[in-house]
C-alpha cells in the first residue's frame, strides 16, 4: 500500500513538474553564410565564411552570432593574410567575434506561421576586441519550420580599431564594409 | 669608360626592377596554402585537443592559431558523431566521443568532398586539417562550441 501511495506520489510529481518544464526554445544555427564586401574605385574586396554559429530564441527574440574570423576565405592569400595579421583583425589574439543582441520587433513576427517578415535587430557587435552598440535590419523568412534570419550590417571599420593610415590598404578597402549574415534554424 | 659605366648601371637596374617585379607579382598572386600536402604539426586524439581548450582556451590559442590565419595543421583521431553539409557545399564531419561536451568540427572542401561521402556515423577517422578556431562554452548561447578545421580530408 505504501508502495503504491509512493508511486502515486512520484508520478504526480515528475508529472506536475515536466509540464511545468517550459519546451527550450533556443534554436540553434551551425549552418550560415557570411560575406563581407568592399567597395572601393580601385578594387572590390570579397570574404566567405561558413562557420558561423547562432541561437536564436523565439520566445525574448534574443539573437546571437559567433564567426571565427579566420575561417574567412579571400580569392587572394595575400589579402587573406593582411587581414589575419596583427596590423588588422589580429585573429590570433581574437580569435572570434560576436553580435549578441535582440529582434526589437518581435510582436510584429509570428514565428508559428510561415511568411517574410521585416525585423529590427539591436544588440552589441564585438570585433577584433572592440564592442560598439548597433541596430540592423533583418529579414526573418519562416517556411515549413525552418527559419531563416539574414542580416545586413555596414561596419565602419575605424569603430573597431582597424585602421588603415597609408599604403595600398587604405586606398583599396572600403572605410565601411557591408556584412551580410544568413543563418537558418531548424 | 663613361659608356661602360651607363651600360652597366642599366643593366643593374633592369635586373633590380624585373627581381623586385617578379617578386612582387608572386607575393601578389601566391596561392593559397596547400593544407593537405602540408607538414602536419600535431597528431592528436579529439578530446585531447578539446580538453586543452576546455582547461585553458588561451594557452591553447597560442599553441594552435597562427598570425596571418595560417595556423597549425592537425591530425585529428576520433569517432564520427555527425555528418552535414554547409552552405558552400561543404561536408562537415563531427568528431565527437559521448561523454565530450565538445567536438572537432571538420569541414571538406570541393575537392576532398568526395572522400566525406564514404564515412558514416560511428566509424573511428583519421581527418587533416587547418584549426580556425578552438572550443568553449559560450554562456551566451549556452552551448558549447566545438574545435573548428577546414580544408580537410580524410587520411588512410
Amino acid at each position: 500500500m505504501k508502495k503504491t501511495i509512493l508511486s502515486i506520489v512520484i508520478v504526480a510529481i515528475i508529472a506536475v513538474t515536466s509540464s511545468f518544464t517550459p519546451i527550450a526554445s533556443k534554436l540553434i544555427s551551425k549552418k550560415g553564410h557570411v560575406n563581407f564586401f568592399s567597395h572601393t574605385a580601385v578594387e572590390d574586396i570579397s570574404a566567405d565564411n561558413y562557420k558561423l554559429v547562432s541561437t536564436l530564441e523565439t520566445e525574448t527574440g534574443e539573437l546571437i552570432y559567433t564567426v571565427p574570423m579566420q575561417s574567412f576565405e579571400f580569392e587572394k592569400s595575400m589579402m587573406q593574410k593582411h587581414f589575419n595579421s596583427d596590423k588588422f583583425l589580429d585573429t590570433k589574439e581574437y580569435p572570434k567575434s560576436k553580435f549578441k543582441g535582440a529582434i526589437t520587433n518581435l510582436s510584429e513576427i509570428d514565428f508559428g506561421s510561415d511568411g517574410e517578415y521585416a525585423a529590427l535587430v539591436s544588440g552589441d557587435l564585438t570585433i577584433h576586441g572592440v564592442t560598439k552598440a548597433v541596430t540592423e535590419n533583418a529579414t526573418i523568412t519562416i517556411s515549413g519550420g525552418t527559419i531563416t534570419v539574414d542580416v545586413v550590417m555596414d561596419i565602419t571599420l575605424a569603430d573597431y580599431s582597424i585602421a588603415f593610415k597609408k599604403g595600398k590598404p587604405s586606398t583599396n578597402i572600403a572605410k565601411t564594409v557591408k556584412t551580410t549574415i544568413k543563418a537558418v534554424y531548424n | 669608360m663613361k659608356k661602360k659605366i651607363l651600360k652597366w648601371g642599366l643593366l643593374v637596374f633592369a635586373l633590380a626592377l624585373l627581381i623586385g617585379g617578379s617578386v612582387f607579382l608572386y607575393m601578389f598572386f601566391q596561392p593559397h596554402r596547400d593544407v593537405r600536402s602540408a607538414k602536419t604539426d600535431y597528431q592528436v586524439v579529439a578530446k585531447q585537443i578539446v580538453d586543452e581548450y576546455l582547461k585553458d582556451q588561451l594557452a591553447a590559442n597560442d599553441k594552435y592559431l597562427q598570425e596571418e590565419g595560417d595556423s597549425k595543421i592537425i591530425e585529428v583521431t576520433g569517432i564520427i558523431a555527425a555528418i552535414s553539409e554547409d552552405f558552400n557545399n561543404q561536408k562537415v564531419v563531427l568528431i565527437k566521443s559521448p561523454n565530450e561536451p565538445a567536438g572537432v568540427s571538420c569541414t571538406f572542401s570541393s575537392e576532398t568532398n568526395k572522400n566525406a561521402e564514404k564515412l558514416k556515423i560511428g566509424d573511428r577517422v583519421t581527418i587533416k586539417g587547418v584549426i580556425r578556431s578552438g572550443a568553449g562554452y559560450d554562456e551566451d548561447m549556452e552551448l558549447y562550441e566545438d574545435v573548428i578545421m577546414e580544408k580537410c580530408d580524410t587520411l588512410e
